[in-house]
């Protein structure tokens, strides 16, 4: 009788084993929670307590100096004052065209050049190490590099044009408010497509060698089969490969910062370069920390919506 | 359905020869296992018939066309292969309209082929689902479905049975059997299953090395191997095969080995025997041609059990005679013990005899 009782019994605590409130779920593994305290600790001082700090500064008018002890609170002041400047909205539309276009730009040359290195070719290594050189070059030495490519006087892409006959005199690409974003975003684009190149290979790797031959069988074109075979087989790294893309994106600085500091009159700037002057250039410890403060929910909402897109079809897979 | 003939056709890759002149013709409407161990060249030879492989020599033609120089697509062939290669992307429907969309039928045509294709292989309720979503014999018919709904001039397929577990691949041999019966199909079958190959196919190719061995019936393959590696690999368990010499004794051959029996050979074996091309010659047997006795008999020869296995309704022994592995079918109810000694009694009818050089089957004519 005991027995079928306790059996009778099992399915409950089954159910409310499923679900169970999260502390006494942590009680019950407290050994385990001792071995990662060490960590813990290090991870909250270095991450945790930096993004409380931040918040807390966004709520407060700070002295221009590093006297933080004088602040003063504001309540939303710094959120109304920063989400009513002009400069926000200069800047925030910079960084989505920056982010968006070097995001879609790098991906696209990115497959392109994973699927014209995927076939054999005599040099095939060769071409590979050449077009990963822009990834593992220093960001700060190809800035600077670009910089004098770009060079109103002595730049060679200026010369070149010239030469060419493509203009009469040389470009002002950096110092001119209409053309400096672009520029900055070619060599966003140089630097990263490498990055999308790499993860595409690693995605052709995986597609079935018998799919694009039963494609083939099937009377599908060269386009058809990358468009129906291979494509879809490459959308689990594409998306991988577009979130980090534009994270970075969105996180950039070294590019923007070296190259033109956000300008001329802020025509360059984007948000990061916008929030390091605004801390380190004006000392406006509170509006800083207010930018920061916005960029991490937009940043936070925005991979909440990507990676719930991306685990959809594992979770229907388990099923 | 149409004739495919293969002619002298070679793939080579540098000096290593996957398909090394291999000629056949399979008729319309028939079913052709091509089988061997893997390595032997039958898939390079099944996907040089598809066109997916540019070939080094030699022509194909599939019914009145010489498609040597033609694409897969232009060939009219359609493939099955060993992991189904459904499109994951796609639904069982999409799956099956595929082919037929590439061709740029009209619409409410391929709705029309694809759900009589559907009907034929009992997959209507699940056009709708998604490849992950079927078990491996679902996949399996769609795939056969993908390959019938185009109403090509013939199949070809790539191990289709070999991801499928033991029972179920036991059901779809017969599905596909009857899927040939049905559609009077014109059907080349790779396999390095040979009990897949005599249980389905009409005639069977068994390969070697890029080499075709023998080309016949299932029946004549069994009964009449043309070389040892034929006779070792059809059959399961296989011939025994035990190397000796032959010496003459008046009109009569005897076959003897290092322990200095002999074995005298009727009058149709000496005849065989004595056409090797030197002394040493290969005696093949089938184990239920083979008489086990435990004492002494005029007519065997000795041996010493190996192993024992029982397998219900037949005892298969194992006995070695000199190096040889002599495999021996039993009653039950006969109990043989490891390292007995034992006379082997071989059925001069049915015994096989092969050029201990050359291998080839020796032949009284």
């Amino acid at each position: 009788m005991s027995i079928a009782t306790g059996r009778a019994a099992s399915p409950l605590s089954a159910r409310s084993a499923k679900k169970p409130n999260v502390f006494s779920r942590m009680a019950a593994h407290r050994t385990d929670y001792l071995y990662v305290l060490p960590a813990l600790i290090v991870m909250m001082v270095v991450i945790a307590y930096p993004i409380y700090y931040t918040i807390e500064l966004s709520f407060y008018r700070t002295p221009p100096n590093l006297q933080l002890r004088d602040k003063v609170w504001a309540g939303f002041d710094n959120y109304t004052a920063v989400l009513s400047s002009s400069v926000f909205h200069e800047v925030t539309l910079n960084t989505v065209i920056w982010t968006v276009a070097s995001t879609f730009f790098s991906f696209v040359l990115g497959l392109g050049a994973a699927l014209s290195l995927h076939r054999e070719f005599i040099g095939r290594g060769l071409f590979r190490a050449l077009l990963m050189i822009p990834y593992v070059v220093s960001a700060v030495a190809a800035s600077y590099v670009w910089k004098w490519l770009y060079h109103s006087d002595f730049g060679v892409i200026g010369a070149l044009a010239v030469q060419l006959g493509f203009t009469s005199e040389p470009i002002n690409f950096l110092d001119n408010r209409q053309t400096v974003l672009s520029s900055l975003i070619v060599v966003n684009i140089w630097r990263e497509f490498s990055f999308a190149m790499v993860m595409m290979m690693a995605g052709l790797q995986t597609v079935p060698e018998q799919l694009l031959r039963a494609a083939q069988v099937d009377g599908a074109t060269p386009w058809n089969r990358f468009w129906h075979v291979t494509f879809p087989h490459l959308k689990g790294v594409s998306m991988v490969t577009v979130l980090l893309l534009m994270v970075a994106n969105f996180n950039s600085i070294i590019i923007p910062f070296i190259m033109t500091g956000g300008g001329p009159a802020d025509a360059s700037h984007i948000w990061i370069t916008h929030i390091y002057q605004l801390a380190f250039g004006r000392q406006q410890w509170g509006a800083a920390a207010a930018y920061a403060v916005i960029l991490f929910i937009v940043m936070m909402a925005l991979g909440y919506f990507y990676v719930k897109a991306l685990t959809r079809g594992d979770e229907a897979r388990q099923e | 359905m149409a004739q495919v003939v293969l002619q002298d056709i070679v793939k080579s890759y540098g000096s290593l020869y996957a398909v090394n002149h291999v000629s056949l013709t399979v008729d319309d409407g028939e079913f052709v296992a091509l089988v061997g161990p893997s390595g032997c060249g039958k898939t390079t030879t099944l996907n040089l018939v598809a066109g997916l492989l540019p070939m080094t020599d030699g022509d194909i033609v599939i019914g009145d066309r010489i498609v040597t120089d033609l694409d897969p697509k232009d060939r009219d062939i359609a493939m099955v292969f060993q992991n189904y290669a459904l499109y994951p992307n796609k639904t069982v429907y999409k799956n099956l309209a595929f082919p037929l969309q590439m061709r740029k039928l009209p619409k409410d045509e391929i709705d029309q082929k694809v759900r009589a294709a559907a009907k034929v292989l009992d997959i209507v309720p699940l056009l709708e689902r998604r490849p992950r979503e079927l078990s491996g014999g679902q996949q399996q018919r769609v795939a056969l479905g993908r390959a019938l709904v185009r109403d090509p001039r013939v199949f070809l397929m790539d191990e289709p049975l070999s991801n499928l577990d033991a029972k179920l691949r036991v059901q779809m041999r017969t599905e596909i059997k009857r899927f040939h019966q049905d559609l009077n199909a014109t059907i080349i079958y790779v396999t390095h299953d040979q009990l897949e190959a005599v249980t389905m196919a009409d005639k069977m190719a068994v390969m070697n090395k890029g080499f075709l061995q023998q080309y016949d019936t299932p029946k004549n393959v069994f009964d009449n191997p043309v070389n040892t590696f034929v006779a070792s690999f059809i059959g399961s368990p296989a011939m025994s095969l035990v190397p000796l010499e032959v010496v003459q004794r008046g009109d009569q051959a005897v076959l003897t080995n290092e322990a200095g029996w002999e074995l005298p050979l009727s009058a149709m074996n000496t005849r065989k025997a004595l056409k090797a091309t030197t002394n040493k010659v290969v005696l093949g047997a089938r184990h239920s041609t083979i008489k086990l006795h435990k004492s002494e008999t005029v007519g065997a020869v000795p041996a010493r059990v190996y192993t024992v296995e029982p397998t219900g309704d037949i005892t298969f022994v194992q006995a070695f005679v000199g190096e040889a592995v002599v495999i021996v079918s039993l009653d039950p109810t006969v109990i043989v013990r490891p390292d007995e000694d034992v006379w082997l009694e071989f059925d001069q009818e049915r015994m096989h005899l092969f050029d201990g050089e050359t291998t080839m089957a020796l032949s009284a004519a």
